[in-house]
C-alpha cells in the first residue's frame, strides 16, 4: 500500500509498540490532579493512543501535536454540532477554519494585543494587593475563591465592559458549559450534563442578545459596540456572528487564567524549593511564569477532526474521526525540551505550547500572560511562605484544570 | 550575526518582542515587527533567545 501524499512537514514515522495498550481516560479527576506520568507514558510509549471516555485517537509527542496545530486542512476545527458545548452554531474563531477564520482574527487580535493589554496591568496590580489585603492577617485562604477566580474576571470584565455586579451570573453560565457537574446534584450521567450545556447555551445567547440590544441604543468602548461597528470584507459582522464571538470570549476568558493560577500556586506550595528559589530572585518570574505553564498545561487538549486519510506511526487515520492534540503531553516530550521532567523556573529555551500554535494561537494570551506575570509577582511580595493546609488535598476539576479547593496557610502577621 | 522573520509562519505568540525589545517590536495586531535585520553588537544571544523560544520557528539567524 502506498501512503497518501502529505505535506512534506509530516513527522517521520515511530514505532507505536502497541496502540491497543494506549488506551488513557483523559478526563478522570485523578488524571488533572497528575498528569504528568500520564503524559510520559504517551509520550514515550504510544504516540497514536486512544481516548477511552469521548473516544479518539490522542496525539501526544511535540512534533505531532505541532504539525497538526499547523494543518488545519488535514486537522480541521469545524467539529459536529452534536458533539458542540452547548452550541447552537460554531464559536468564532475556535471552530473554524482558515481562511474564514483568519478574517476574525485580523479584527480580534489588535483589542487583545500585548500593548493594550499592559495598560490594564496597574488595575490587575490594585485588585490583587485588595484581595490579599482581605485575608493575609489571617494566615490562611482558600486560593481559589479568595484570589484565582476574582482577579482575573474583574480584569476580563472590564476588558469586556460588561458590569461585576454580573459576575456570579456568568461564572455560572461558564460553568454550566465547562463544567456541569458542579452544578448538577450527585455524579450527573453524561445525558445530564449535555442536558445542563444546552440549557446554559440558551441563557447564554439570550444574555448576549440582551447587551447587543442595549449597546445598539448606547454604544461605548466595550467589546460588543467594537463587534457592532466592526467590517470584514466591506460587511458588517451579522448579529450571530457578536454571539458566537460573545460565546466563545465568556468561556475562554472566565475560566482559564483562574486555572493557571491555581495550578502555579499549587505546585509552589507544593514544592517549598522552588517556591524559595523564586521568591529570592523574582527576576525569574516570567520565565518561571512560561516553565510553570509548559509543567502544568492547565488547558491539557485540543480536539481536532480529520479531514483526510493519512497514515502517521503506522497507524491509520480516516476522515472524520477526532483526534486530541495533547498538549500537556507535547510539552514534557525530552525530543524538544532535553530534560523535559526538570522543572527549571529559569529554562531559557522554551517553545512550550500552553497556549497552542498555529492558526487558532490562543486570542488572549497577551492577556493571560500579563495577568499571570502580576498576580505571582505580587503573590510572592506578600506572602512569600506559604504551603497546603495541614491534613488538606488540593483538588483538580478534569477538562481544564481547575484547583477548585486549594486550602493555603502561611505564618500570620 | 543578520536575523530573518517569516511572517507567513508568524501567528503572534508575542515571545520575541518579549524576550527581546531592543530587536523586535509588535505591529496592531501583535505580529512580529523586525527592528534591526542586522543585529547590533552585543545583542546577539538576545537574537538566539528570541529565535530559540518562538513556537513558530518563524525568526532565523545567520552568522
Ligand atoms: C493561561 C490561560 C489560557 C490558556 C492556557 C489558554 C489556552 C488556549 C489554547 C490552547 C487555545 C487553542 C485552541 C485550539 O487550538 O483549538 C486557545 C484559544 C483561544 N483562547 Fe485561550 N487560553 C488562555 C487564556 C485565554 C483568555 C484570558 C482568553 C480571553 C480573551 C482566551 C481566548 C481564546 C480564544 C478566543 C481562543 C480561540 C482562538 C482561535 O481559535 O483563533 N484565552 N487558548
Ligand atoms: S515569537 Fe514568533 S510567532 Fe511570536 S510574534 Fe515573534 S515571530 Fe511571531
Amino acid at each position: 500500500m502506498t501512503e497518501p501524499e502529505q505535506p512534506e512537514t509530516k513527522p517521520a514515522s515511530r514505532p507505536n509498540p502497541d496502540p491497543e495498550s494506549g488506551e488513557v481516560n483523559l478526563f478522570s479527576a485523578e488524571f488533572a490532579g497528575c498528569p504528568q506520568p500520564v503524559y510520559r507514558g504517551l509520550v514515550q510509549k504510544c504516540p497514536v493512543a486512544h481516548q477511552t471516555f469521548t473516544g479518539g485517537k490522542v496525539l501526544s509527542r511535540y512534533e505531532d501535536v505541532l504539525w497538526a496545530l499547523r494543518n488545519p486542512q488535514i486537522f480541521s476545527s469545524e467539529m459536529e454540532m452534536q458533539l458542540a458545548l452547548g452550541t447552537e452554531r460554531p464559536m468564532i474563531p475556535q471552530q473554524i477554519d482558515p481562511p474564514g477564520q483568519t478574517k476574525y482574527r485580523k479584527v480580534l487580535d489588535p483589542r487583545f494585543s500585548k500593548k493594550r493589554m499592559l495598560e490594564l496591568a496597574p488595575d490587575v496590580r490594585r485588585h490583587a494587593n485588595e484581595l490579599i489585603d482581605s485575608f493575609i492577617d489571617a494566615g490562611s485562604c482558600e486560593f481559589d475563591q479568595a484570589f484565582a477566580v476574582p482577579l482575573p474576571c474583574t480584569a476580563f470584565l472590564s476588558l469586556m465592559g460588561l458590569p461585576q455586579s454580573e459576575l456570579p451570573f456568568l461564572l455560572r453560565l461558564k460553568d454550566g458549559i465547562i463544567r456541569p457537574q458542579t452544578l448538577l446534584d450527585g455524579e450527573p450521567t453524561m445525558e445530564e450534563s449535555q442536558a445542563c450545556r444546552v440549557q446554559t447555551g440558551k441563557d447564554i445567547y439570550a444574555y448576549f442578545e440582551e447587551v447587543i440590544d442595549e449597546r445598539v441604543r448606547k454604544p461605548g468602548s466595550d467589546m460588543v459596540s467594537y463587534l457592532l461597528e466592526t467590517e470584514i470584507g466591506g460587511h458588517k459582522l451579522s448579529r450571530e456572528d457578536i454571539l458566537d464571538v460573545s460565546f466563545l470570549l465568556i468561556l475562554a476568558g472566565l475560566d482559564t487564567v483562574t486555572a493557571t493560577l491555581g495550578c502555579n500556586i499549587a505546585y509552589l506550595a507544593s514544592n517549598p524549593a522552588q517556591r524559595e528559589r523564586l521568591v529570592a530572585d523574582p527576576a525569574l518570574l516570567p520565565a518561571a511564569v512560561e516553565e510553570l505553564m509548559r509543567w502544568e498545561a492547565p488547558v491539557t487538549a485540543v480536539p481536532r477532526i480529520v479531514r483526510e486519510d493519512f497514515t502517521l506511526h503506522g497507524v491509520a487515520f480516516k476522515a472524520g474521526e477526532m483526534v486530541s492534540l495533547q498538549i500537556g503531553a507535547a510539552n514534557l516530550d525530552d525530543e524538544e525540551f532535553g530534560d523535559a521532567l526538570n522543572v527549571d523556573l529559569g529554562r531559557v529555551r522554551n517553545r512550550h505550547m500552553a497556549f497552542g500554535g498555529g492558526p487558532h494561537r490562543c486570542l488572549g494570551s497577551h492577556l493571560a500572560r500579563m495577568e499571570l506575570q502580576v498576580a505571582m509577582e505580587v503573590w510572592h511580595e506578600r506572602v512569600s511562605s506559604y504551603s497546603i493546609a495541614p491534613g488538606e488535598t488540593p483538588v483538580y476539576s478534569p477538562g481544564i484544570r481547575e484547583v477548585t479547593h486549594l486550602p493555603l496557610v502561611w505564618p500570620a502577621a | 550575526m543578520k536575523l530573518r522573520v517569516d511572517l507567513d509562519k508568524c501567528t503572534g505568540h508575542g515571545r520575541c518582542y518579549d524576550l527581546a525589545p531592543e530587536l523586535f517590536d509588535e505591529d496592531e495586531a501583535g505580529h512580529c515587527v523586525l527592528l534591526h535585520a542586522k543585529v547590533p553588537a552585543g545583542l546577539e544571544p538576545k537574537a538566539r533567545v528570541a529565535a530559540d523560544n518562538c513556537p513558530e520557528e518563524a525568526i532565523q539567524t545567520t552568522a
